[in-house]
C-alpha cells in the first residue's frame, strides 16, 4: 500500500514546480528582512521558539512557498499563519522561503533506522530530513505538532494528495508513535555561508 | 501492572484516609489499565547549573522591578507553561504544550529548586498545559483533550508510576474533530464552590457563525465546570475567544480571567482583557467583539447577545496576557494584597513587540481594576525576546514565581531582605 503512494511522487515534484516557476526567483537577503515577522515563532534562523510552530530552516523552498501560497489563499488554515499569509506578495513569499530554504538542516538519529515509521521514511526520511521537494523536514519538530497535522489530514482540515491517504488508515497510537519518533531526532539549524 | 499495584494502594489511601477524604473521586480506577506505560520507565532528570542558568541569570540582571523587589532564578523547567504549587508546599508542578509535566522540588528550602525532573514518566501526556491543586492536595492536569487527577500527588510524585484517574476521559473534553494545537492550552483551578473550573479556548481567530452553536453547547470559547467526581459538567463562561488564566478572588470568591483577543485588525486594536465574572451564564463578548468594545469585521452587522459583560480592565493590544493569580502572601508592602498578578507573554505579529513582562492589577472597592507593569525588561534593544513569562504563583512564603516558556525557567521574586 505504501509502495502506491510512493509512485505517485511524480506528481508532487510536477505540482511544486509549476506553484515555483509561478513566483518570482526568492532572494535570501531580502527574505532575511521579511522573516522579521516570522522570528518570534520560527527563530530567525527557522528553528521554533514555540512548541506549536514548526522548524523552518532548512526546509526545501518549494514547500514553504506551498505553505504560504496556501495559508495565503486560504486552502490551508491556521488563526495565525492565515493572517500573515494574507499579507504576504509573491515576492514576499519566494524571498522569505529562500531565506528559510538557504539555512542548513541537520538531524542526528541515535535511534535504530529499521523501527522508523515504514509510512513516513520514503519522502521524510527515517532521520525527518525530506527526501522530496513537497515534503517538510520532520526531524525535532515538537511531537504534538506532528500529532495535529496527522490528525488534521486524516480529518480533512488538511488535504494533501498523499498525506490525506497514509494519514486516513492511521490510528491514534500510529499517529503518536510516528510522532514521538520524529520528535526525538535532535534538529540542528546552521547558516549557509 | 506497577501501575495496578499503586492503584490499589491509592484506593485504600482515599477509603481509609483523612487526607482525602474531602474531595470526590471519579470511580474509574479500571480504566487505569487503558494508560500507556513505559514499563517503568525512568525519570528525565534538568540540569539546573552549568552554563544555561549563567545566561538565564544574566537576562535577569535587566529585569526592571519596583523598588525594593529583586527576581532571581527558582528552576531551570524547559517550556514552562502553568503552575500550581503544592498546597504543602513540597513540590510545584509546572505544565507544558508538549508531553511533559515537570515536578520542581526545593528540597534545602534556600528557595531556589534543588531537583527539576518529569511527573508520572509512564504516562503519555498530550498538551498538558494545566495543572491544579485542590486544596487537600488532589492535582489535576488538563490537558488537549483529557483531565487527569492524581490523589496525593505531593507524596506519590517521587515514583515514576502514579496511581491517575479519569476526571474526563480522553476525546471527552472537547469533540475530538475540534482539537487544535493552538488555544488547546487549559487551564484549571478549584473554585471556592469546590468544582473544578476548566478554561477551554476556541480554535479559531475569530470563531465562525455556523460553528457557534456546537461550541455553546460545549463550552469552547468559554469556561466549563464540574464537581470533582466528573460529574454536572456545565458552561460557567460565554463569549471567551482563548483564556489561558484565570484565578478565584479569595475575598469574593468572583472568577477573574485573562482573554487572549482577535489578530489581524492592526498593531493597536483590539485591546487585551482581564474580565470578572459575578454570575453564571455571563457572556464576555466573543466572537462579535474582538476584545474591549471593538467590533469584528466578521460580526459588525449581526447583533450582539444582550448583557455582554466587558473586561474590568483593558490592556495593551496584542500582548497575550496568559496565567493571573491574585496574591494572597504578606511579604510584599501591603497595596499589594489581593491584588492581581499576571503574565503577558508577548506579541506575535505587531510591528513593534509589547508584552513579556508581569503585569500588577489594583482593583478598588468598587470592582474599578487599574492595570500597570510589576516586572518588565525580556524585550531587548532589537526587539527579541529574552524571555516570555506565562504563569504567576503564590509561594508559601509571600514570595512570587513566574513561568517562562522561552527561557524554560520560573523566576522567583521576593521583596526585602
Amino acid at each position: 500500500m505504501k509502495l502506491i503512494h510512493v509512485t505517485s511522487l511524480a506528481g508532487v515534484f510536477f505540482g511544486g514546480a509549476v506553484l515555483a516557476q509561478d513566483l518570482p526567483v526568492g532572494d535570501p537577503a531580502a527574505g532575511r528582512k521579511v522573516a522579521g515577522m516570522c522570528q518570534t515563532c520560527h527563530g530567525l534562523d527557522g528553528y521554533a521558539k514555540i512548541p506549536i510552530a514548526p522548524h523552518i530552516g532548512g526546509e526545501p523552498a518549494g514547500y514553504l512557498e506551498a505553505q504560504l501560497t496556501a495559508f495565503r489563499d486560504g486552502t490551508r488554515e491556521h488563526e495565525m499563519m492565515s493572517i500573515v499569509a494574507k499579507g504576504l506578495n509573491d515576492s514576499q513569499i519566494a524571498d522569505v522561503s529562500a531565506w528559510y530554504a538557504d539555512q542548513i538542516a541537520t538531524a542526528t538519529l541515535t535511534a535504530d533506522k529499521a523501527a522508523a515509521p515504514a509510512a513516513c521514511v520514503a519522502c521524510h526520511g527515517a532521520d525527518g530530513i525530506a527526501l522530496v521537494e513537497d515534503a517538510p523536514n520532520l526531524a525535532g519538530e515538537t511531537n504534538i505538532y506532528i500529532d495535529t497535522q496527522l490528525k488534521a489530514f486524516r480529518g480533512g482540515k488538511r488535504v494533501h494528495e498523499i498525506m490525506t491517504d497514509i494519514a486516513a488508515d492511521m490510528t491514534d497510537a500510529e499517529i503518536r508513535a510516528a510522532a514521538d519518533w520524529y520528535a526525538a531526532i535532535t534538529l540542528t539549524i546552521t547558516a549557509s555561508e | 501492572m506497577k501501575t495496578l499495584t499503586c492503584a490499589v494502594a491509592i484506593s485504600a489511601l482515599v477509603a481509609g484516609s483523612a487526607l482525602a477524604q474531602s474531595a470526590d473521586v471519579p470511580d474509574n480506577l479500571e480504566k487505569l489499565s487503558n494508560f500507556q506505560t513505559t514499563g517503568g520507565a525512568g525519570f528525565t532528570y534538568i540540569e539546573q547549573g552549568g552554563s544555561y542558568a549563567d545566561g538565564i541569570k544574566k537576562t535577569l540582571e535587566q529585569i526592571k522591578l519596583p523598588d525594593g523587589f529583586k527576581i532571581e532564578l527558582y528552576a531551570v523547567v524547559p517550556d514552562a507553561r502553568h503552575m500550581a504549587v503544592g498546597p504543602q508546599g513540597i513540590v510545584t508542578f509546572v505544565g507544558t504544550r508538549k508531553d511533559k509535566v515537570w515536578s520542581v522540588t526545593d528540597r534545602n528550602k534556600d528557595r531556589v529548586a534543588d531537583e527539576v525532573k518529569d511527573f508520572a514518566p509512564s504516562l503519555t501526556f498530550t498538551i498538558p498545559n494545566g495543572p491544579c491543586f485542590s486544596k487537600d492536595g488532589f492535582l489535576y492536569i488538563a490537558e488537549q483533550n483529557r483531565v487527569l487527577l492524581f490523589p496525593a500527588a505531593e507524596f506519590f510524585y517521587e515514583s515514576p508510576d502514579v496511581a491517575a484517574f479519569n476526571l474526563v476521559a480522553e476525546g471527552e473534553l472537547i469533540p475530538p474533530e475540534e482539537a487544535s494545537f493552538n488555544h488547546t492550552a487549559r487551564v484549571c483551578d478549584i473554585g471556592p464552590d469546590g468544582k473544578i473550573y476548566i478554561s477551554l479556548g476556541q480554535p479559531f481567530n475569530v470563531a465562525p457563525a455556523d460553528k457557534l452553536e456546537k461550541y455553546a453547547k460545549w463550552g469552547i470559547g468559554g469556561i466549563i465546570r464540574m464537581n470533582t467526581d466528573g460529574t454536572g459538567r456545565e458552561v460557567y463562561t460565554y463569549g471567551v475567544r482563548n483564556s489561558v488564566g484565570q484565578d478565584f478572588d479569595p475575598q469574593t470568591g468572583d472568577l477573574w480571567f485573562t482573554d487572549n483577543q482577535v489578530d489581524g485588525m492592526g498593531d493597536d486594536i483590539p485591546p487585551g482583557e482581564i474580565n470578572h465574572q459575578t454570575a453564571m451564564g455571563q457572556n464576555f463578548g466573543a466572537p462579535w467583539y474582538g476584545g474591549g468594545s471593538v467590533r469584528t469585521n466578521e460580526y459588525k452587522t449581526e447583533e450582539p447577545p444582550a448583557d455582554i459583560v466587558m473586561p474590568a480592565s483593558e490592556t495593551i493590544a496584542h500582548a497575550a496576557d496568559l496565567g493571573m493569580v491574585f496574591y494572597t502572601g504578606k511579604m510584599f508592602p501591603s497595596k499589594y494584597s489581593n491584588a492581581i498578578f499576571s503574565a503577558q507573554h508577548g506579541s506575535w505579529n505587531r510591528t513593534t513587540p509589547v508584552g513579556a513582562r508581569v503585569m500588577v492589577t489594583f482593583v478598588d472597592d468598587d470592582g474599578n481594576a487599574i492595570t500597570e507593569p510589576f516586572a518588565e525588561g525580556w524585550i531587548d534593544a532589537n526587539g527579541e525576546y529574552l524571555g516570555r513569562p506565562v504563569d504567576v504563583a503564590n509561594l508559601r512564603d509571600g514570595s512570587i514565581l513566574v513561568s517562562d516558556d522561552l527561557a524554560g525557567a520560573l523566576y522567583r521574586i521576593s521583596y526585602g531582605q
